[in-house]
């Protein structure tokens, strides 16, 4: 294996590492609480941003590029404050969009907070420097370890997968108690959920807000990668490629969000990436792709919605029998 | 009409219109604490809304409801449940992607710590209240016949099997007073008896129930109080002989189908 | 300051804008109140009529009307095709709703990225000569614009008059107030459903069509970008009721216009947000519904 082969794959590992967070973070909104979280790119786009500008120093009047904050906070400083942005934007849109249960009605309104989020940072130049974006964004602890640009992603990848690590956890511990069973009661059932007491309205709203920080997380992992990040970065199309890796790797599963993240966000996107350009086309691929994308998703919901790592049914204080294994298969079969 | 202190829910004047369309008119009515009761009357009589009503699902328009001496008028269905107040659905709605011992676990109120904050931090403590939910909760399906089931998503269940569990998870609840909106509806006769039981063994135990029900002789075995309602009135309050004797309730019943006890409306 | 004739100007606008979203938005109501989910696709449906006509207007170089009424007639086809291939058989499963609308949402994907694999990245205009402003009355616009609010007007009487003289157009009534009802009453709802699906593809490619004519240059991202302004007029007007759709539209074309009188232009969309936050806050069920499908 060549070093530039070993350099591909690792960049394809932080990369797949900020992709988890995406997939998890979905997870618990549209996962477990069933919320239909259009507007998710919104937020991984609010913790970029807000990452970025927090690391980066003031803008310099007559660089032409311009945004707010400036404050040259180290890491992990920033990525706090972008997930931070991201939560209480989410926290927001909660309030805004969940008072009615419709899935609907709240997916629409996810879409025109995308649509006028997008609008507001293209057109306000001053926010986070219009369709240009925000650049030069300096990469956590890379003064620490002195790194060149190349070996940097060697410094990454462990630091990435502490964050994913941790989000991993947490996401694991909610599937495992009693507040991710209310979530689920609340997915099945909002109504009937309320008639029992839950309190649907604020489950649904944390539910969010957390999806919404584990976006911002991503996003702030990604800007101090990469560097920048503008708007095409977070078009709508972005969402609609969460959702599909994470339906496909196995919704309401942490793991299957893990996997979801490396089969969609990996194998197909990075796969075709691979595919040569065609000549004098060079929108074409990534339109094919996005068809692509588009022909899993429904594909998905077709024929198995579950996904490839369906959601696991929890035993409770008991151990899985064998007697109950054979009776499962029997009532299967004869199902 | 009872006192305040016997009743343990009075519904007073309660209207309730869907657009242009009268469903509940002047509806008023009391029930004893401790008793089953039964809500009859012929299709469309707004049975379904006025229970609606009093459980919070439907916003209070006009008049007032009384829970447990307190007025409940605007209360949210959560807020009803955590003061005891019930209600089940005409068909049966479990929790889809829970198994049926999470059914009823989830239908614990106040008790379980369910919270973010709790899913991190809290855990050992959870877990030790969990271990206690769980032997309740396995006590009650053991009761309805359900244990066995536990373990498996609830939405495989059979129709007679989900309305038991419909009734675990009630019972599960700790509530004061359970609404019913038809519990016998398509259930075949075998388990009409048992819930019968069931539904008796819950009165003894303290609670007090409101069916609403078409069946009849369902009715008439179980029920000690009768209210019947037509066209959104509530017409009378009583036993069910004397409703027969009510030239009245049997003219409200004859003009829409059949005839009142014995035949099935 | 800002002068009393800029503000009629914008009321002429207004009227324009209300004209493209009421045909698009009376389209998307219709199927909404029938099919029970909301097609997130739609946009596209729009940017599908714009490229259609384009084809024939500026690539073949027909009249701009003819290639309209060419192209909103391809558009029904493409959304028929959809509906019987994909949606219907998904929706008949039944299962959890989330699903389709999700869906929908992969299908916008399927159709803004073909849409741009087949005509290509960059923008394009209509086969129109430059037209000076009529005046009509206080209002100046010009022909094209006035022959945009003459197609909407003749739309509006067309579908007025099929829901209320026509066998069809009472079977859709009845199929949106309760559609087990209507099923149950010998309607038949398949027949009436792929029906909609179409008048509602004619209606997205028409509206798409003369959005394209009033905006002058677009690309493939056009529609998705107006998509929740869509969704505004009809939640304003209330899921389902054409006629609250018309309404819809009416009063947030005319917002839209009106408010770049007094804030920068590119901030116009924001009205419109502004608006279906305000509704959904204080009138879920919008002016004409009733509480219960809310």
């Amino acid at each position: 294996m060549t070093s530039s082969t070993g350099y591909y794959i690792a960049n394809l590992a932080a990369y797949f590492l900020i992709y988890c967070t995406f997939t998890l973070g979905l997870n618990i909104s549209f996962g477990m609480t069933g919320i239909l979280d259009f507007a998710f790119v919104t937020f991984m786009a609010t913790g970029a941003y807000f990452a970025g500008v927090t690391a980066l120093g003031p803008s310099t009047p007559g660089s032409e590029i311009y945004y707010i904050l400036g404050l040259n906070w180290p890491f992990p400083l920033d990525l706090l404050v972008g997930a931070a942005a991201a939560g209480l934007l989410g926290g927001l849109v909660g309030l805004l969009a969940m008072r009615r249960l419709r899935s609907d009605y709240l997916a629409i309104v996810m879409v025109a907070v995308w649509t006028i989020a997008w609008n507001l940072v293209s057109n306000f130049s001053n926010l986070f420097d219009g369709t240009q974006g925000i650049v030069g964004v300096p990469q956590p602890l890379s003064t620490n370890f002195n790194t060149d640009p190349n070996s940097y992603v060697y410094v990454f990848i462990p630091l990435a997968a502490i964050v994913i690590g941790i989000l991993l956890v947490i996401g694991y511990c909610i599937e495992r108690s009693p507040f991710g069973r209310a979530l689920r009661a609340v997915r099945a059932d909002p109504d009937v959920a309320s008639t029992f007491g839950k309190p649907t309205f604020r489950l649904r709203l944390t539910s969010v807000m957390l999806a919404s920080a584990y976006a911002g997380i991503g996003g702030a992992l990604t800007i101090e990668f990469i560097g920048a990040m503008n708007t095409s970065g977070w078009a709508i199309i972005e969402t609609v490629i969460v959702f599909t890796a994470l339906l496909v790797g196995g919704r309401g599963n942490v793991f299957g969000a893990i996997l979801g993240a490396l089969l969609v966000r990996i194998v197909i996107i990075e796969g075709t990436g691979l595919l040569p350009q065609i000549p004098g086309h060079p929108e074409l691929l990534g339109a094919f792709r996005n068809i692509a994308i588009g022909v899993v998703v429904i594909l998905v919901l077709v024929f198995r919605p579950q996904g490839v790592l369906p959601e696991r049914r929890r035993l409770y204080f008991e151990q899985p029998n064998r007697e109950r294994k054979a009776r499962k298969s029997i009532r299967a079969i004869s199902k | 009409m009872l006192s305040a202190s016997d009743a343990i829910l009075q519904v007073e004047h309660v209207s309730h219109a869907f657009g242009g369309v009268r469903a509940v008119q002047d509806c008023t009515f009391s029930v004893p604490a401790g008793s089953i009761s039964g809500l009859i009357g012929p299709n469309g009589a707004g049975k379904t809304t006025a229970i609606n009503v009093v459980g919070g699902a439907l916003k209070l328009q006009h008049g007032r409801v009384r829970y447990a001496g307190v007025d409940t008028s605007g209360w949210s269905p959560a807020q009803m449940a955590r003061q005891g107040l019930l209600r089940t659905f005409q068909l049966s709605r479990e929790f889809a992607r829970l198994t049926v011992l999470e059914n009823v676990l989830v239908a614990a109120t106040g008790q379980i710590d369910e919270t973010l904050r709790g899913a991190l931090f809290r855990r050992r403590a959870i877990r030790a209240r969990e271990r206690q939910l769980v032997d309740q909760a396995r006590q009650i399906l053991s009761n309805f016949g359900l244990d066995a089931l536990r373990n498996d998503w609830a939405e495989t269940l059979s129709g007679g099997q989900k309305r038991l569990l419909e009734l675990a998870r009630a019972v599960m609840a700790r509530p004061k007073l359970l609404l019913l909106d038809e519990p016998m509806a398509g259930v075949n006769p075998a388990l009409i008896d048992r819930i019968e039981g069931h539904l008796r063994e819950l009165r003894d135990q303290g609670l007090t129930l409101l069916l609403v029900e078409h069946n009849l002789n369902v009715v008439e075995r179980l029920c000690d109080l009768v209210i019947v309602m037509a066209e959104g009135r509530t017409l009378a309050e009583g036993t069910l002989a004397d409703h027969r004797a009510n030239p009245e309730v049997v003219r409200a019943y004859l003009g829409s189908s059949g005839t009142v006890g014995g035949a099935r409306v | 300051m800002i002068s009393m004739h800029l503000f009629v100007l914008s009321i002429g606008f207004g009227l324009v804008t209300a004209s493209v979203l009421a045909l698009a938005a009376v389209g998307l109501t219709l199927q909404f109140g029938i099919t029970n989910y909301a097609n997130f696709a739609y946009g596209d449906y729009l940017t599908l009529g714009a490229y259609l006509t384009w084809t024939f207007n500026g690539a073949l170089g027909w009249n701009i009307w003819l290639s309209l009424v060419i192209g909103s007639l391809l558009v029904g086809l493409v959304a028929l095709v959809i509906s019987q291939v994909i949606l219907d058989p998904f929706a008949r499963r039944g299962g959890p709703v989330v699903y389709i609308l999700i869906i929908t949402f992969g299908l916008s994907l399927i159709m803004s990225n073909g849409i741009l694999a087949i005509w290509g990245a960059d923008y394009k205009e209509y086969n129109v000569g430059f037209e000076t402003p009529v005046n009509v009355g206080p209002l100046s616009l010009t022909a094209d614009q006035l022959g945009i609010i003459g197609i909407t007007v003749a739309m509006m009487i067309a579908i007025h008059l099929l829901l209320t003289r026509t066998k069809v157009g009472k079977a859709m009534r009845a199929m949106s107030d309760d559609t087990s009802l209507a099923a149950v009453s010998g309607i038949p709802t398949e027949r009436i459903t792929a029906l909609v699906w179409v008048i509602s593809g004619v209606l997205a490619g028409l509206g798409g069509g003369v959005l394209a004519l009033n905006v002058v240059t677009f690309d493939s991202s056009m529609g998705v970008t107006f998509l929740f302004v869509i969704f505004a007029a009809v939640i304003l007007g209330g899921i389902g009721k054409p006629y609250g759709a018309m309404l819809g539209a009416l009063v947030i074309g005319l917002a839209v216009e009106i408010s770049a009188v007094f804030f920068p232009s590119q901030y116009k969309l924001d009205t419109a947000f502004v608006i279906l936050v305000l509704i959904l806050l204080f009138r879920p069920q919008g002016l004409l519904g009733v509480v219960g499908k809310a």
